[in-house]
C-alpha cells in the first residue's frame, strides 16, 4: 500500500492535466467542480479536523474571495485579483481569529455559522447601498485558464495539508484537539497555532471563491455565501475522512458521483442525501472512508 | 538563589479565599511535598504557579524572573511544567505521539523530528512505558496514563515538574512503583519536584520538605519529621496531639 | 422620536417577544431533556405553519383550532423522535458520545433534510392565507385581529408554561431534570416519563408558534431557520436551561429587533440578529443572565 500511494497521487495530477490538454468542455467542467471541492475540503479539514474546532462557516472565506474578485475584476490582471482575494480571506481570518477562537465546542460551531450569515447579510447590505442586486462579469478568462488555476489550488491545498499533518505544526494542532489545556501546559502555544491554522484554512478558499465566480460570470451574495457550501464541505470531509490527506479527495469524488446522478434531476434530493450522509457518518463511521483504508506510512497522516 | 519562589500568593474566587498569603522557596534538586485536606488550596497553588490562574496578589519567580500571569506554554518553555490530578492524555494519539508533542514544544523547542523522537523515547523509557509506546493512550490503564503524564512532562525537558496527586487511584503495588520511579528520576536527572499527595507514606518518604496548607493558609513548612510532630498539623488532622 | 415611543411599536415589540418566548421555551425544554442543542427547532415552527395553512386551505379550519392540531402533531413527532430514535441512539455508549460531541452537526443535517423534504413535497414557493385581517384600534394601537390573537395565545401560553413549571409538582420535576439530571434520578423522579413529556411539550410549543406566525408571514420550507437563530440568541442571552431568564431575554430581543429596525431599516434585521448573536457568544458563551451551562 505504501508504494502505491505516491503513484496514485501522481496519476491523479496527471489525469488533471490530461483533462486540461484534451478534455471536452463537459469534462473540464466536471474536473473544475472536483478541484473546487478538493481545495475547499482540504483547507477546511486542515483547521477543523486537526484542531477539533468544527466550523460550519467555511463559505465565508469563499464568499469574501468572490466578492473581492467581483469588485476588482476589470482592468486588474487576473493573478493580482486572486492574490488580493487570498489576502482578503486570510486577513479576515486573522482579524476575527483571536476573539472567535476563544469560544469552544458547540458554541464555536454555532458561532462560525452565524459569522458566515452575518458577513453575507453585510455584503447584501452593501450591495443594496451601492444599488446592485447582482453583478455580471464580462470578458472573464476562459474555462481552460480558470481550470488550470483551480487545479493548482487543489494541488496546493493538498500539499499544504500534507505538510502540516506530518510536521510538528500538525502535532501541536492535534494536541489542541485532544486536550487543549494539557497541550498548553506542555509548551504548545495554543492561541498562536489556532490562529495560524485558521488563517491558513482561509487563504485558498478565498482564491477558489474568486475562480468559481469568474467561471459563472455572475455574482449574487446569497449564491456565493450559500450555507449549503459549508455543509457540503463538512460532509465531504466527514465522508472521506477528516484526519487524513486522502480523505477530502475521496469525499469530493464520492459527492461528485452523487451530484452527477442527482443534482440535475432533483437538487433537493441531493441536499437530502447530503444531510443523511452527514448524520450517518457522524454517528456510525466517524473516520470516514479513509478510516477504512490502511493508514499511510503507519503514522497519522 | 532559589529556583522557584512563591511570594505571598493569594487567590480569591468570588467569595472563596482559595489561597491566603502562601510563600515558598524551592531549591534546585529538592522534592517539596504539598499536603492538605481537600479544598486546602493545593491544586490552586499549582494552577497559579503554572500559569492557569492569575493570583489576586503576590508573585511567582522562576530563577529570579517573574512569571506571574504568563501563559502556561511560556512557563513551560522557561522550565516548569505540571501533571494533572485527573489525567489528560491526548487520548486519540499513541504514547509516543503524546510525548512527541512535549518534546517538540516544551522547554527546549525544536522542529527536528529526529531529535524530538530521541527525547520522547528517552522520556518514555524513564517512565517505564517503553513496551507500550505505540499504544493509543486512551486505552492505557490508569497506572499507564499516570506514567504517561510523567513521561510527557519529562519529554518537555523541564527543570521543575509539579506532580498533582500522581498516585491517586493506584493500587499499593503501583504506588510503590511510582514512588521508586520518582526517586530514581530525582537522583538521575536532578529535576526538582513539587508533589501534591494524599498518600501520606509517599509524601513522607520522598519529600525533603513538606508544605502543609489549610483553608488556603500555610500552617507548617519543614522536614517530614518536623511536620509529623508539629502540633498545628496534628491539631488540624487529628484534632489534637497524637 | 414620538414614533419610537408609540404604543404601536410597543405592541409590535411585545408580540415579537411573546413569539420568541414560546419558541425559546420549547428549545429550553428540549435541551433540558436531551442535553443537546436542537438546531432543527425552527423547522418545527415551519411544520406548524404548514399545518395551519393546509388546515385552512383544505378544510377551512381557522388558526384558533389548528393551534391544537399543530400542537398534537408536533407533540406526536416529538414522541416518535424520542422513542424511536433518540432513546435507542443514546443507549449505545459509543454513539451517544459521538452524538453529544457532534450534536450540532447531526441536528443541522436533520434540519436540512426536513426543509428539503418539505420543499420536495410542497415546492419552495411561498404560501399564505388571510385570517382575521380586520383592523382593530385600541389605546393608540391599530393592528389586525390575527396579531391580537397571536399575542393573546403566545403570551398566555408563555405565562401558563412558566407558572406550571414554577408551581406544579410535575413542572418542578421538569425543572429538576433540566438543572441536574443526575440528581433528578436519585430523588426518585421518573426521568424517562419527564423526559418524554418535556420533549413533546417543547415540540408542541414550537408548532403552536408556527401556527401563530403563519397568519401574518409567508410560509415556505426554509422559513424556520431565522427562528432557530433567534431562539439560540435568546438561549445564549438567558443561559441554557434557565426558563425565567429565557423569557426575559425573549422580550429584550423582541424589543431590540423591533426598535432597532424602526431606527434603521428593515434590511438591517438580519444583521442585527446575527450581530447580537455573535457579540453575545464572543463575550459570554454561557449566557449573560444565566449560570454556566453544565
Amino acid at each position: 500500500m505504501r508504494a502505491i500511494e505516491p503513484i496514485a497521487w501522481a496519476a491523479l495530477v496527471a489525469a488533471g492535466i490530461a483533462v486540461y490538454l484534451g478534455g471536452s468542455v463537459y469534462a473540464v467542467g466536471v474536473a473544475f467542480s472536483l478541484c473546487t471541492a478538493v481545495a475547499l475540503t482540504q483547507s477546511w479539514a486542515l483547521f477543523s479536523a486537526l484542531t477539533g474546532y468544527v466550523s460550519l462557516g467555511a463559505v465565508v472565506f469563499y464568499g469574501l474571495g468572490a466578492y473581492v474578485t467581483v469588485l476588482m475584476f476589470g482592468e486588474t490582471p487576473l493573478l493580482l485579483v486572486l492574490a488580493v482575494a487570498a489576502l482578503a480571506a486570510g486577513g479576515f481570518a486573522f482579524l476575527i481569529g483571536w476573539p472567535v477562537l476563544r469560544v469552544r465546542g458547540p458554541y464555536f460551531v454555532i458561532l462560525s455559522f452565524g459569522l458566515a450569515e452575518l458577513v453575507k447579510n453585510l455584503v447584501m447590505l452593501n450591495e443594496d447601498r451601492l444599488g446592485q442586486f447582482s453583478r455580471m462579469m464580462f470578458a472573464a478568462p476562459d474555462l481552460g485558464t480558470l481550470y488550470l488555476l483551480m487545479l493548482g489550488c487543489a494541488i496546493a491545498a493538498t500539499l499544504v495539508a500534507w505538510l502540516v499533518r506530518r510536521g510538528r505544526f500538525g502535532d501541536g494542532l492535534r494536541a489542541i484537539r485532544e486536550n487543549e489545556e494539557a497541550a498548553e501546559t506542555l509548551g504548545v502555544p495554543v492561541t498562536r497555532l489556532k490562529i495560524a491554522a485558521f488563517v491558513l484554512s482561509a487563504i485558498i478558499p478565498g482564491v477558489v471563491g474568486g475562480l468559481a465566480t469568474l467561471r459563472t460570470g455572475y455574482f449574487e451574495p446569497s449564491t456565493v455565501f450559500d450555507p449549503t457550501i459549508s455543509l457540503s464541505v463538512v460532509t465531504m470531509a466527514l465522508v472521506g475522512g477528516g484526519d487524513d490527506t486522502r480523505g477530502p479527495v475521496l469525499g469530493a469524488l464520492f459527492f461528485l458521483l452523487l451530484s452527477e446522478v442527482l443534482w440535475a434531476r432533483l437538487p433537493q434530493l441531493y441536499v437530502i442525501v447530503l444531510g443523511v450522509m452527514l448524520i450517518a457518518f457522524v454517528l456510525f463511521l466517524p473516520r470516514g472512508i479513509a478510516g477504512l483504508l490502511p493508514k499511510a506510512g503507519g503514522r497519522a497522516t | 538563589m532559589s529556583l522557584l519562589v512563591v511570594d505571598t500568593v493569594s487567590k480569591r474566587f468570588g467569595g472563596i479565599q482559595a489561597l491566603d498569603g502562601v510563600s515558598l522557596s524551592v531549591g534546585a534538586g529538592e522534592i517539596v511535598g504539598i499536603m492538605g485536606a481537600n479544598g486546602a488550596g493545593k491544586t490552586t497553588l499549582f494552577a497559579v504557579i503554572a500559569g492557569h490562574e492569575k493570583p489576586t496578589s503576590g508573585a511567582v519567580r522562576l530563577r529570579d524572573r517573574p512569571i506571574t500571569g504568563l501563559r502556561p506554554d511560556r512557563i513551560c518553555r522557561l522550565g516548569l511544567t505540571r501533571t494533572f490530578q485527573i489525567v489528560r492524555p491526548f487520548a486519540g494519539l499513541t504514547v509516543l505521539e503524546n510525548t512527541l508533542v512535549a518534546a517538540h514544544y516544551g522547554g527546549r523547542p525544536t522542529r527536528d523530528r529526529r531529535l524530538a523522537e530521541r527525547r520522547s523515547l528517552e522520556a518514555i523509557e524513564r517512565a517505564g512505558l517503553a513496551d507500550r509506546r505505540h499504544q493509543p493512550s486512551g486505552t492505557l490503564t490508569l497506572s499507564g496514563q499516570k506514567r504517561l503524564e510523567v513521561a510527557r512532562a519529562l519529554a518537555a525537558g523541564p527543570d521543575i515538574i509539579m506532580l498533582d496527586e500522581v498516585m491517586a487511584g493506584l493500587n499499593p503495588t503501583e504506588v510503590e512503583d511510582m514512588l521508586a520511579m520518582i526517586a530514581r528520576l530525582r537522583g538521575e536527572s536532578g529535576i526538582t519536584f513539587l508533589i501534591i499527595e494524599h498518600v501520606m507514606k509517599a509524601l513522607m518518604h520522598l519529600s525533603d520538605r513538606i508544605l502543609v496548607l489549610h483553608h488556603g493558609k500555610e500552617i507548617a513548612l519543614g522536614t517530614p519529621a518536623a511536620i509529623a510532630a508539629d502540633p498545628h498539623v496534628l491539631e488540624v488532622y487529628y484534632g489534637g496531639a497524637a | 422620536m414620538s414614533q419610537l415611543l408609540s404604543t404601536q411599536l410597543l405592541f409590535a415589540a411585545l408580540l415579537t417577544g411573546a413569539l420568541y418566548g414560546l419558541i425559546s421555551l420549547g428549545l429550553n425544554l428540549v435541551y433540558g431533556t436531551l442535553r443537546l442543542l436542537n438546531v432543527a427547532h425552527g423547522d418545527l415552527v415551519m411544520i406548524g405553519a404548514y399545518t395551519a395553512y393546509w388546515a385552512m386551505t383544505l378544510a377551512g379550519i381557522p388558526p384558533v383550532a389548528s393551534v391544537f392540531l399543530a400542537a398534537a402533531l408536533c407533540a406526536g413527532l416529538g414522541w416518535l423522535a424520542y422513542t424511536a430514535l433518540f432513546r435507542r441512539l443514546l443507549a449505545n455508549a459509543e454513539i451517544a458520545r459521538r452524538l453529544e460531541s457532534n450534536s450540532l452537526l447531526v441536528f443541522f443535517g436533520l434540519s436540512i433534510i426536513i426543509q428539503n423534504v418539505f420543499a420536495l413535497a410542497f415546492t419552495a414557493s411561498p404560501r399564505g392565507y388571510q385570517y382575521l385581517s380586520d383592523v382593530y384600534e385600541f389605546a393608540g394601537v391599530s393592528t389586525s385581529g390575527s396579531r391580537l390573537l397571536s399575542f393573546a395565545v403566545a403570551a398566555g401560553l408563555c405565562a401558563a408554561t412558566y407558572l406550571f413549571l414554577r408551581f406544579n409538582l410535575f413542572g418542578l420535576a421538569v425543572r429538576g431534570l433540566i438543572e441536574r439530571p443526575a440528581a433528578a434520578e436519585i430523588v426518585g423522579i421518573d426521568v424517562d416519563r419527564v423526559r418524554i413529556v418535556s420533549f413533546c411539550a417543547g415540540f408542541a410549543l414550537a408548532g403552536v408558534a408556527g401556527v401563530l406566525v403563519s397568519q401574518t408571514e409567508q410560509i415556505n420550507p426554509f422559513m424556520g431557520f431565522p427562528f432557530t437563530i433567534t431562539a439560540f440568541v435568546v438561549i445564549i442571552l438567558g443561559g441554557l436551561g434557565n426558563i425565567k431568564a429565557g423569557l426575559a431575554a425573549s422580550f429584550v430581543l423582541g424589543a431590540i429587533e423591533t426598535y432597532g429596525v424602526a431606527l434603521t431599516s428593515a434590511n438591517l434585521r438580519s444583521v442585527l440578529i446575527y450581530g447580537i448573536f455573535i457579540l453575545v457568544l464572543l463575550v459570554r458563551p454561557q449566557g449573560l443572565l444565566g449560570k454556566a451551562a453544565r
